[in-house]
């Protein structure tokens, strides 16, 4: 059975910009009318919490939410967030994530306490990632960001390596377009720029 | 952006939020009078109508000081004679309660509907509430939608029901249905102009009692009775066809699980799912079960569909399979593996999808996860007060009443002190009732926007009953948890507001000791605090302080720059005063210094981690944070 369902799992930290990837890629179903469901956390509006959408695109997804093991693919701003939502990812399925890590103030006192040795590292991730996919993209989405002229593009930056992804449903240029309309008019340049950066770094993967 | 397609006057396809697709269909009803006090999952509608206010001269919204002044507010202009809105979360409704059931004798003039969400798994809610008795038991009528589009269609037909049968409509969402974004078609907007009205044109009185209150609740039951037959025609309840004699009969977002799960286990069966769960159509269910031997109640929380429809089958040999058989549980929400579990081991028969697996293994390799808790911003006043609290009551002996906002964090790792925290305003009547009893000190604390919407009769009480307990009053300008709107001590709102002032309403009510803190002194504050627990009597602290996050906002606003602070590593010792007690996001260890660093992006520079630091490590950048 060839079903009509693309799954992505989106994961960050409150205040890195999650909410602008499933506007735009919701958006950019919209104009290519296809069929698009999001379950979105929001809530307590407190930074520095876990955020997730799921975001699920063709006919035959109804549910707002992904079942367990379905994502096709995982996308995060935070490193240790792709991990924590790694129930939703399908074996083998693609993650691209944001190599940074952003600490938790509990995590810091516990290092001070002499509680654990050191901080939680991306390698650390990783080896547990591995343990459910060999297709993982760790980005440094903050030097690419950075390059393109703005570090809050991290977002952004991510969204263009998405469309590296060999079945992502999505055409490039629409997505392009769409974040052209929904990033403050000042800021379309950048954007776009990180957005071909993200690009380009995915495409060096495959 | 999503607010242009809102407000755009062309009928159009476009991806919207649940939240946002409410809005729109309220535009689109022509309604004039809105008013809400926030609260999640319906959050992102107020914040809407907030800006839309603005580019409709003839749309009035407003941000009330609680949920029942809300309703009010929209059921005086809909007896007056426009339409009024307004949406809350499940609990809010307990607040609004008392007006809701007599609105339900009353009934209205022009259409009002009022809007609640559960909050099925407590997402961001105190309990899991189911709100669906409510309607029942106050004679309104119920819609329940599915998904954005039908919650946007939903708010349309509420206002034609509403209109047609001069009663309150009620519309029940669940979070999954207002945080839902999706493709919604929406239809020309078209509002009309609006001018005053006069009170002579209405041919109606709002009152009840007696007897009159008698023959009110015989006519709200007998509307019900036409409004149910409505119902049989509505195509808001509608037959997904299929084949077998086991049927589902499903409501809400359960409907979209349903669907996915049904796909998922290869089944074909008949599906009915409810759009209007209040009356029921008791016709179209019973022509549904016609002819099958089995039928599963699909539904998150309580039985409500399930006991209704066993009641309505009655003495025949129908069997219904749904939470009382055990089949289904009535904590937590659903989703498609918890229904394809659920409808698998029914039929018994295997699940084709070992989901437990996922969550297992995912259960392993998580272990190595540090938590990311709820925590207060960089630069929240909050944190600044409560590192002065826990020196000041560190040797002390006391019961800590907590109250709903962001403070009710306080709870959390890694503070965890809280002794009670029920809902707003409960911090007052608690401490009262426990003074009486108690030989430690009672502590309340209570946030700006909690005291305006519950707590003042809490104080006035504890005043006027001469009650020994101190309440530490948080001001920081806005309702901060829900998304910083205003509430009645903000100086903004929607239209032109008048600010008002806790420390003068609070010395108004007689209160003998009342003392006004900066939140961002957090040394100078512990002999404050001490003082004023020590005495006798009522004793009111009110700390003062912006939100960080409203804060800032303002600032970027103004153009002004928010300029984070460093860390100077010639001098700092690795004391880590910044970090214990403090807990502050920015704050982060360099692994290979051992000195902590501040990380610019999200320090807010409120200068109290250089405060706290005993060798003046700690200094402001002077600059501007690097865009
Ligand atoms: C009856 C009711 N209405 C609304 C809410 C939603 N709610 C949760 S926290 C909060 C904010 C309270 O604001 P405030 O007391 O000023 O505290 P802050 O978040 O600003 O610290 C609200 C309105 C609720 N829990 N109960």
């Amino acid at each position: 059975m060839n079903e009509d369902k693309f799954n992505i799992m989106l994961s960050g930290v409150g205040g890195q910009g999650l909410m602008l990837l499933s506007e735009t890629i919701g958006r950019a179903c919209s104009e290519m009318d296809k069929k698009v469901i999001t379950g979105e956390q929001h809530g307590l509006s407190q930074r520095s919490g876990s955020i997730y959408v799921h975001l699920r695109i063709g006919e035959d997804a109804h549910s707002p939410l992904i079942p367990y093991g379905e994502a096709d693919l995982m996308v995060s701003l935070e490193g240790m967030e792709a991990l924590r939502n790694i129930e939703y990812l399908k074996p083998d399925g693609h993650i691209i994530s944001s190599n940074r890590l952003v600490h938790h103030p509990i995590e810091t006192n516990k290092v001070v306490e002499e509680e654990v040795e050191e901080y939680i590292t991306i390698e650390d991730i990783v080896e547990k990632l591995e343990e459910v996919t060999e297709n993982i993209y760790m980005l440094d989405s903050l030097s690419l960001a950075k390059e393109a002229g703005n570090p809050r593009t991290e977002n952004v930056v991510l969204l263009g390596a998405v469309t590296s992804i060999p079945n992502f449903p999505l055409e490039r240029d629409v997505l392009k377009e769409v974040v052209k309309e929904t990033v403050p008019e000042k800021t379309i340049d950048v954007n776009l720029k990180a957005f071909e950066l993200g690009y380009e770094e995915g495409s060096k993967n495959r | 952006m999503a607010v242009q397609d809102i407000i755009d006057p062309k009928s159009k396809k476009t991806f919207m939020i649940g939240n946002q697709a409410i809005a729109r269909g309220v535009l689109e009803s022509d309604v004039k009078v809105t008013a809400f006090f926030p609260g999640s999952p319906t959050n992102e509608i107020l914040d809407t109508l907030y800006i839309l206010s603005g580019e409709f001269e003839d749309l009035k919204m407003e941000v009330s000081a609680n949920e029942k002044v809300a309703l009010e507010t929209a059921a005086g202009a809909a007896m007056a004679g426009v339409r009024g809105f307004t949406s809350m979360k499940s609990v809010g409704l307990n607040v609004a309660s008392d007006t809701f059931f007599t609105l339900g004798y009353t009934g209205v003039n022009a259409g009002l509907v009022l809007l609640i969400a559960d909050d099925p798994h407590a997402h961001s809610s105190q309990s899991e509430q189911d709100g669906r008795y409510y309607a029942e038991a106050a004679h309104v009528p119920m819609l329940e939608p599915s998904s954005a589009q039908e919650a946007y269609e939903a708010v349309k037909y509420a206002f034609e029901l509403s209109e047609k049968y001069e009663v309150l409509s009620l519309i029940r969402t669940t979070t999954r249905v207002n945080h839902q974004s999706s493709n919604v078609e929406i239809d020309e907007l078209d509002r009309t102009t609006s001018e005053k009205k006069s009170w002579k044109d209405v041919h109606k009185k709002f009152y009840t009692l007696g007897a009159k209150a008698r023959k009110l609740k015989e006519n709200s039951l007998n509307k019900l009775e036409n409004i149910q037959e409505d119902f049989e025609e509505s195509s808001l309840n509608r037959v997904i066809e299929g084949e077998g004699t086991t049927g589902i009969i499903t409501s809400g977002v359960s409907f979209l699980h349903v669907q996915e799960a049904l796909q998922v286990l290869d089944l074909d069966m008949p599906v009915l799912k409810l759009g209007t769960t209040y009356p029921l159509p008791e016709n179209t269910i019973m022509d549904f079960v016609d002819g099958l031997e089995q039928v599963i109640v699909v539904e998150e929380l309580m039985p409500y569909l399930e006991d209704r429809i066993t009641q309505l089958a009655k003495g025949s040999e129908l069997e219904i399979r749904g939470k009382r058989s055990g089949d289904f549980g009535m904590v937590g929400e659903y989703d498609v593996p918890r229904i394809v579990n659920g409808i698998s081991s029914i039929l018994e028969i295997d699940s084709p999808k070992d989901y437990d697996k996922f969550v297992k293994k995912a259960e392993e390799l998580k272990e190595i996860l540090p938590k990311r808790t709820p925590i207060f911003c960089a630069g929240c006043p909050h944190r600044a007060t409560l590192w002065a609290l826990q020196q000041a009551i560190k040797d002390k002996d006391y019961v800590f009443n907590n109250d709903i906002g962001c403070y009710s964090m306080f709870l959390l790792e890694p503070y965890e002190i809280t002794d009670s925290l029920l809902c707003m305003g409960s911090s007052l009547g608690l401490s009262s009732g426990m003074q009486h009893v108690l030989d430690e000190k009672v502590i309340a604390m209570i946030g700006d926007s909690t005291l305006f919407h519950a707590g003042l009769p809490g104080l006035v009480n504890a005043v006027h009953n001469q009650h020994d307990l101190t309440l530490i009053v948080l001001d920081n300008s806005v309702t901060a948890m829900t998304g910083q709107q205003p509430n009645p001590g903000s100086d903004f709102g929607p239209d032109e507001v008048t600010e008002i002032d806790i420390e003068s309403v609070v010395k108004s009510l007689n209160v003998e000791k009342v003392k006004k803190i900066n939140s961002f002194q957090p040394q100078d504050n512990v002999d404050d605090i001490v003082e004023m627990i020590e005495y006798q009597g009522v004793s009111v602290i009110i700390s003062e302080g912006p939100c960080a996050l409203y804060h800032d906002r303002l600032k970027r606003k103004q153009g002004e720059p928010i300029i984070p602070n460093r860390v100077d590593d010639d001098t700092c010792r690795s004391i880590y005063k910044c970090v214990r007690n403090f807990y502050c996001p920015a704050i982060e260890l360099n692994m290979d210094s051992s000195h902590t660093e501040i990380k610019k992006d999200l320090c807010d520079g409120c200068m109290v981690c250089a405060k706290l630091c005993p060798i003046n490590a700690i200094e402001s950048t002077g600059g501007e944070k690097d865009e």
